[in-house]
């Protein structure tokens, strides 16, 4: 029972006092941030790493806060598309489907707390599924050597967009403009400076948080530029306050169905919680929807989908803390933070750093008790934030972000960096090529070069040492598998659309 | 045709990044080297840029007239800052930068003035005093 004994010291770190109220914290502002339209988890949690640099907070108690800052706007991300139609970030989308129609037809408080239990349900199931399986997963990743990393990156890369992306072509492309970006700056191995154009502000490279605040927050703000003009959305009324026990409970067993899809969602890289709320909401349907109902606010199409998103969310930290492969753009960023506090995620971390693991886990459960409370007695707060007018929200974003940056070098070249990588980041979602392989590709693009170089010292430059363990060929297997699904899917999606082809 | 240019564009940028690579050398380190890695890089994304010229997708919904000017001014607004910041001091700068922005984003003047006077003060308070990062208080001319 070493696992509860851990569990039980993983408490004593999170009910401090500092990372109980950093915890408390996180969700409130997760949840706000998930509210608002356009600010989304990947957003909010980039903007407050360098916030977290510059309270000097523990390793430990910056991973807590910025991983209850990520469930909370999980939770947050349902509210604007119940109450405006407008989803807060990308896996919320599926919950405008339902969640929108109850609230129109008056039952708004009622579907906000169907997707908070709903939430709740999805994200305790994932939390309970890290507790289980991450440290299995970590002992079976201590048998990987150089080369298997190196293969491990490669399925990372070719596999995160999933099966979902439009384009497959465009997101390898991604990934490797985020590889090439990765090599500016010296090479670690050999002092060589690559690719500075003779600049001494290259020489570290790019800082891949400055590069991730501008990707996203500086293109959010181009991307609302666009459709100012169009006014400000209504939102619905938000009718009783407290809703009843029993309507609470609509959701019944979808909770728990969308827990399960979404979760093994999480796990797989490169899927992430818009598949898992996705998919959790086409399973419903097939499996409950024989009335017809769903789309015009039927109670499960709420409680699934955000069941879903929530559960994916909590999965998709399983690789990410395991094997520092991040499975989503949210623990992209997160990989990012842990990387820029000097800690290498990865199989090792279990071993020599028990307590951050185990108090994040332990976080993770007091977090999602404190959301639910958030979510249900206290969502009219929220839902009031909602009509914040963005001529106030929009500035106070972009200068919380210039901030952050500048925090982190007190160098103005940093900015500029920041709104190059935002105009970039612009062109690039204009052009349909997803932004979380270029990040993916920043962040570990480094180490896959280490690992190559490392695995091939030891042959002596042999190329073949990177086809000769089991571990890898089995990897190299899945990747080719889950690269030709996705190819066979875009190119039948492809005929049947002809019209896209031109 | 945006896909063309792009392609055209990461194309250039592959085969440069490629070539370049193959000038850099170390005579010590490991037997891969620094220029290895890039140019195993530089020819799958030459190869990727090519798909995209040849197989263009849809053209995006490009904005233009008034949205496109709003964006070429939030972002021109967003790189003065960055110049200015050291130079006016943080709050002069952030006042006149959250005032064009509030513009920008079609507020009027006395609301985008308000919330500008309110943020510089605010962020000025939180960051250096709260949170302890020093910043720039006072324009250079002055101190």
């Amino acid at each position: 029972m070493d696992m509860l004994s851990a569990l039980a010291q993983g408490f004593a770190v999170a009910i401090t006092p500092t990372n109980l109220a950093l915890a408390l914290f996180g969700c409130f502002v997760g949840t706000l941030i998930g509210a608002l339209p356009g600010l989304g988890p990947v957003n909010g949690v980039a903007i407050l790493i360098p916030l977290a640099f510059s309270l000097g907070l523990e390793p430990t108690s910056a991973l807590i806060m910025l991983s209850c800052i990520y469930y909370g706007c999980m939770y947050g991300g349902r509210i604007s598309s119940i109450m405006l139609n407008i989803p807060g970030d990308e896996p919320a989308i599926m919950t405008t489907l339902d969640g929108y129609p109850m609230a129109q037809a008056g039952k708004a408080s009622e579907a906000l707390a169907i997707s908070a239990v709903a939430s709740f349900v999805g994200a305790t199931f994932a939390t309970i599924g890290l507790t289980l399986f991450a440290p299995l997963l970590a002992k079976a990743a201590i048998y990987f050597g150089p080369a298997d990393y190196f293969a491990l990156y490669v399925m990372a890369f070719a596999t995160i967009g999933g099966i979902t992306s439009v384009n497959p072509f465009k997101t390898l492309l991604a990934a490797f403009i985020g590889l090439m970006i990765a090599t500016v700056g010296l090479d670690p191995a050999t002092g060589t400076a690559r690719y500075t154009l003779g600049s001494f502000h290259l020489y570290d490279g790019f800082d891949p948080i400055v590069a991730i605040v501008g990707l996203f927050a500086i293109s959010e703000v181009l991307v609302y530029l666009e459709r100012v003009h169009e006014g400000e959305a209504k939102m619905v009324p938000l009718g009783r306050a407290l809703p009843r026990f029993k309507d609470m409970m609509a959701g019944g067993w979808a909770n728990f169905r969308g827990s399960v899809i979404g979760f093994v969602c999480g796990i797989l890289p490169g899927a992430g919680a818009s598949l898992g709320a996705f998919m959790s909401y086409i399973a419903e349907q097939r499996w409950s929807a024989k009335d017809g109902k769903f789309g015009q606010g039927d109670p499960r199409g709420i409680a699934a989908p955000e069941a879903g998103n929530n559960a994916a969310s909590g999965g998709a930290l399983i690789p990410m803390l395991t094997l520092g492969v991040p499975g989503s753009g949210t623990t992209a960023v997160m990989l990012a933070l842990l990387i820029s506090l000097n800690i290498q995620p990865g199989p090792l971390l279990f071993d020599r750093q028990p307590e951050l693991v185990w108090g994040l886990i332990a976080a993770l459960y007091l977090a999602n008790v404190a959301l639910l409370i958030m979510n249900i007695p206290m969502i009219g707060l929220f839902t009031r934030m909602l009509s914040m007018p963005q001529w106030v929200l929009m500035p106070f974003v972009v200068m919380v972000s210039f901030l952050g940056v500048y925090s982190i070098g007190h160098s103005t070249f940093d900015l500029f960096v920041m709104v190059g990588f935002g105009v970039m980041g612009y062109i690039l979602r204009m052009l349909g090529i997803s932004l979380v392989p270029v990040i993916l590709g920043l962040l570990l693009g480094a180490d896959m070069e280490n690992n190559l170089r490392r695995a091939l010292s030891i042959s002596n430059g042999d190329f073949q040492i990177l086809f000769s363990s089991p571990i890898a060929l089995a990897l190299y297997a899945i990747t080719a598998t889950m690269l030709g699904l996705a190819f066979l899917l875009a190119f039948r999606a492809r005929r049947r659309n002809p019209a896209a082809a031109g | 045709m945006t896909d063309r240019i792009v392609g055209l564009f990461l194309l250039a940028i592959s085969i440069w990044y490629g070539v370049t690579a193959g000038d850099y050398e170390a005579s010590f380190g490991d037997p891969l080297g620094p220029a290895a890695f890039p140019i195993m890089l530089s020819v799958p994304a030459a190869i990727l840029s090519l798909v995209m010229i040849v197989r263009p997708d849809e053209e995006p919904g490009w904005v233009t007239g008034k949205p496109l000017f709003l964006q070429v001014a939030a972002v021109s607004l967003l790189l003065a800052y960055a110049g200015f910041l050291e130079v006016l001091g943080f709050p002069l700068a952030t006042f006149i930068a959250v005032a064009l922005f509030g513009r920008i984003l079609r507020s009027s003047w006395p609301k985008s003035i308000l919330s500008a006077a309110v943020m510089s003060a605010v962020l000025f308070l939180t960051f250096d005093r709260l949170l302890g990062l020093p910043l720039p208080l006072l324009p250079e001319f002055v101190s």
